[in-house]
């Protein structure tokens, strides 16, 4: 069952409404058990410490006490909450290394890590989004995975040592794509949100924790018969908490359960999509199945984030009800309907193909267009992925993938042809960039000027991994000399553009602020005059004449359903007024962008001609808006 | 009853405080440990190119042994310190203690290339030109990558010693500022890079 990426991202958007909702409800039973149980401590007969009469037990209604509840459970679970979305704000990042991960780095010489980089980087490719970070959970024996981060751009994908040693190839592509699946709808931000909101519901049995070792070692070290009373108090309260807390957990569970259950089988059949191979993410569920260890995390933290996980990591006693992921074998026959129910045993496959290539599957079916796969891929793609990485030279690979070489190589592709500004250039990064990466631009030269204009997008993004291990003032650095390089034949091309805008995508977040659109947009209507820059900009690109230009608008407009737009002049869809339209049109709905995006692809593919900036300008404003969108295959259609 | 609540909810702010202190000190140390695996890829690659250098250059200059042992010596000190420090980045001693097999083996090689002068022939066959232009670019990786690592473990020392994280680091495990990493004989980028 193919599913919309956009459809994908809106019901993500749903689900978070639906968290929102059951989240206050469970905040309300916790006000309503606290009451409770403060009516019972409080009003606990005994003696008045200052009058020394007797108190009997409080009315039931209390509208005064009720107010102190709800105020104290609000400050607390709220406090909580913030607390923890707060510090997993780091992104995706701050969860692996909470989880224990360690991030691989694509010079690494083990040969298992390498090959599960190498399955990351085509899947990145074959997705048109940048490679994210790969961290390990070395301690972990048992198969899992996770993808975290706020957005796509500061995605991470983590994955257990036993998913490295035990799958083959297909497999562990299997569960790679299952995970981008997972970055690419949208599903990770309220991951997130989840471990936040269960997070202060936990507080509070943390509370009555705490309230019942202080009460007990209170006890010990009091023996008057005057504590007594208040001792007792403590440790019904503390105990009551923790009863609530227990409470408030299973809840917490409910609410994972509800939210994540549902989306288990979606990225399954989205990686069957992208794959095209049900073997695969298959093989990796069986092998779960029959390993002793199954999907363990046993690291102490594996609880909060149970839900992110590719399989269950926590084994508990809880019911199916509250579980976080549908059961293994109702997964594994959903992928393979033949499935008799014998698990496999766990592999020694692993190193066995650790070396060999893709497998072989050649899909006749034509690759649908490109409009309709955003956020999605596919096995040629994936194939188009290994061939683009396999034809480039080795010196640019080796330099591509780590810091020091990827920073000579993004000056090596701004370097222009025309050798008065070329000069102009080099000059200025032997002044400006560290020592030797002139030397090194220079070497790279020639090789890169021999790159076909198609891959050098790809090659940017390719990059961006290793360009994320600059620290701050080298990246400072960096980004002052990249500018410097575009602004010094005084125009900014295509390329150039498109080149930042990765950049400022991909890279930035993980270095600086990068603040986000205030507004939300429901529909195109609200954005048409950015709307109209972007058609603008689009039509007027690929060389063409002003009555052809006019054309391509008229029909883009056409398709996007807005009445009154216009062409604008060259000037009012330039660089600048696209980089701020783009920056408005970030906030618009996921439907509305589909809306959007056919539309720009209709103008594009008006004069029934794509050339490769067309396309590469098509695919830069589809990253922009958060969609991303596969490179075009040769001979592949856009709407 | 107000009152008691106001403060609970000071407790709980303070208390928030302090996790974010603690968690900020373990997501910097994090940061120059991968930092520094980043260099130990590199330093790495270095420590496996001497051995080729060694074995290229006796062919030539078979006399020159003290030369040649002093080299192989210092790469076997060099791979031991850094074994060490892997194992443990936040242990300054250790770092301290690459650092300065680091040094001695760009010491030596820096003699071993000065030695070589004599011996143009060794020079310029196509074996060292190949394992010279390798090391060059290899000292540039290294070269930077301690760059990045002794920036994380900047950022790392900075904030630990600021308040109000120093009011609490030693009691979170962090009662150590982390140790730079300098080569000490500063050869490092020159070393190898022969001019011909």
């Amino acid at each position: 069952m193919a599913t919309d990426f956009f459809e994908n991202q809106d019901r993500a958007h749903k689900n978070t409404g639906r968290l929102v909702v059951l989240f206050a409800l469970a905040v309300c039973g916790i006000v309503a058990m606290l009451y409770g149980l403060a009516v019972v401590v409080l009003g606990y007969p005994g003696q008045d410490p200052y009058t020394g009469t007797m108190v009997g037990s409080l009315a039931w209604w209390n509208p005064e006490l009720l107010g102190q509840v709800t105020l104290a459970a609000l400050v607390i679970v709220g406090g909580g909450s913030l607390y923890k979305v707060a510090q997993l704000r780091g992104g995706g990042r701050t969860v692996a290394e909470h989880l224990g991960g360690r991030l691989l780095h694509v010079e690494t010489g083990d040969v298992l890590e390498r090959r599960l980089l190498n399955v990351v980087e085509e899947m990145a490719i074959a997705s048109g989004t940048a490679t994210p970070p790969v961290y390990l959970l070395d301690e972990e024996r048992g198969i899992n995975a996770f993808a975290a981060g706020f957005s796509p751009d500061d995605a991470v994908i983590a994955v257990t040592r036993g998913c490295l040693e035990q799958l083959s190839r297909d497999e562990l592509q299997g569960v790679v794509a299952h995970e981008f699946s997972h970055v690419l709808n949208g599903d990770m931000r309220l991951n997130i949100r989840l471990i936040g909101v269960v997070h202060g519901i936990l507080l509070i049995g943390i509370i009555g924790y705490f309230l019942l070792r202080s009460a007990a070692f209170s006890g010990r070290s009091r023996r008057s018969g005057d504590r007594g009373n208040s001792g007792a108090a403590l440790l019904v309260l503390g105990l009551g908490l923790v009863v609530v807390g227990f409470l408030g957990t299973l809840l917490g569970n409910l609410i994972k359960a509800s939210v994540s259950r549902q989306r288990e089988f979606l990225a399954d059949a989205s990686a069957v999509q992208f794959t095209r191979d049900p073997n695969g993410i298959a093989g990796a569920l069986k092998k779960i199945g029959g390993l002793a260890e199954g999907s363990r995390v046993e690291h102490p933290n594996a609880p909060e984030a149970s839900h992110m996980f590719f399989s269950r990591g926590i084994v508990s006693g809880i019911s199916s009800l509250f579980s976080t992921h549908p059961p293994l074998i109702e997964r594994i026959r959903r992928l393979d309907p033949a499935f008799e129910g014998g698990l496999a045993e766990g592999g020694a496959t692993a190193r066995g193909d650790a070396v060999g290539a893709i497998s072989g599957l050649v899909e006749a079916d034509a690759v649908g267009a490109a409009i309709d796969q955003i956020g999605v891929t596919s096995p040629a793609h994936l194939r188009y992925a290994a061939d683009l990485i396999a034809g480039l030279p080795a010196p640019v690979v080796r330099a591509a993938h780590e810091p020091y070489g990827s920073r000579a190589l993004l000056y090596a592709l701004l370097v222009n042809r025309d050798p008065r500004s070329q000069r102009t250039q080099l000059e200025h990064l032997a002044k400006h960039a560290d020592p030797a990466v002139e030397d090194e631009t220079r070497r790279l030269l020639p090789v890169v000027v021999g790159l076909e204009e198609a891959v050098r997008l790809p090659l940017v993004d390719m990059l961006i991994p290793a360009l994320r291990q600059l620290s701050p003032p080298q990246y400072d650095v960096f980004t002052a000399n990249v500018t410097a390089l575009i602004a010094a034949d005084r125009k900014i091309d295509l390329f150039e553009w498109t080149l930042q805008r990765i950049l400022l995508q991909h890279l930035a977040p993980g270095f600086e602020k990068v603040k986000a659109p205030r507004v939300r947009y429901a529909s195109v209507d609200r954005v048409a005059g950015q709307c109209q820059v972007v058609l603008s900009a689009l039509a007027r690109a690929g060389g063409r004449s002003e009555p052809q230009a006019v054309e391509a608008f008229a029909c883009g407009a056409d398709a996007l359903g807005v009445s009154g737009l216009a062409l604008l002049t060259r000037e009012r869809c330039g660089l600048a007024p696209l980089d701020e339209a783009l920056f408005a049109l970030s906030a618009l709905a996921p439907l509305e962008k589909k809306r959007l995006l056919r539309a720009c692809a209709v103008a594009v593919s008006a004069d029934r001609r794509v050339t490769v900036s067309e396309g590469e300008l098509l695919r830069a404003i589809a990253d922009s808006l958060g969609c991303p969108m596969p490179p075009l295959l040769p001979g592949q259609s856009l709407v | 009853m107000t009152a008691w609540i106001v403060l609970a909810g000071l407790v709980v702010l303070l208390v928030a405080s302090v996790v974010g202190i603690f968690n900020k000190l373990v997501a910097y140390r994090n940061r120059y440990k991968n930092g520094f695996a980043q260099i130990e890829v590199q330093l790495k690659r270095r420590h496996d190119l001497i051995p080729n250098l060694v074995e290229t250059a006796k062919g030539y200059m078979a006399h020159e042994r003290e030369t040649l042992d002093a080299v192989v010596q210092a790469r076997n000190r060099a791979t031991e310190g850094l074994q060490q420090a892997a194992s443990d980045p936040t242990n300054a001693e250790a770092v301290k203690g690459l650092g300065s097999a680091e040094g001695a083996l760009s010491g030596a090689v820096g003699r071993l290339f000065a030695v070589m002068e004599s011996y143009p022939d060794l020079k310029a066959s196509d074996n060292m030109r190949q394992l010279s232009e390798e090391l060059t670019s290899t000292e540039n990786k290294v070269a930077f990558a301690r760059q990045a690592f002794n920036d994380a473990v900047t950022t790392y020392n900075t904030y630990r010693q600021s308040f109000p994280a120093v009011v609490l680091a030693g009691m979170f495990g962090h009662s150590q500022d982390a140790a730079l990493l300098e080569f000490d004989s500063e050869v490092i980028a020159e070393a190898p890079k022969v001019s011909f």
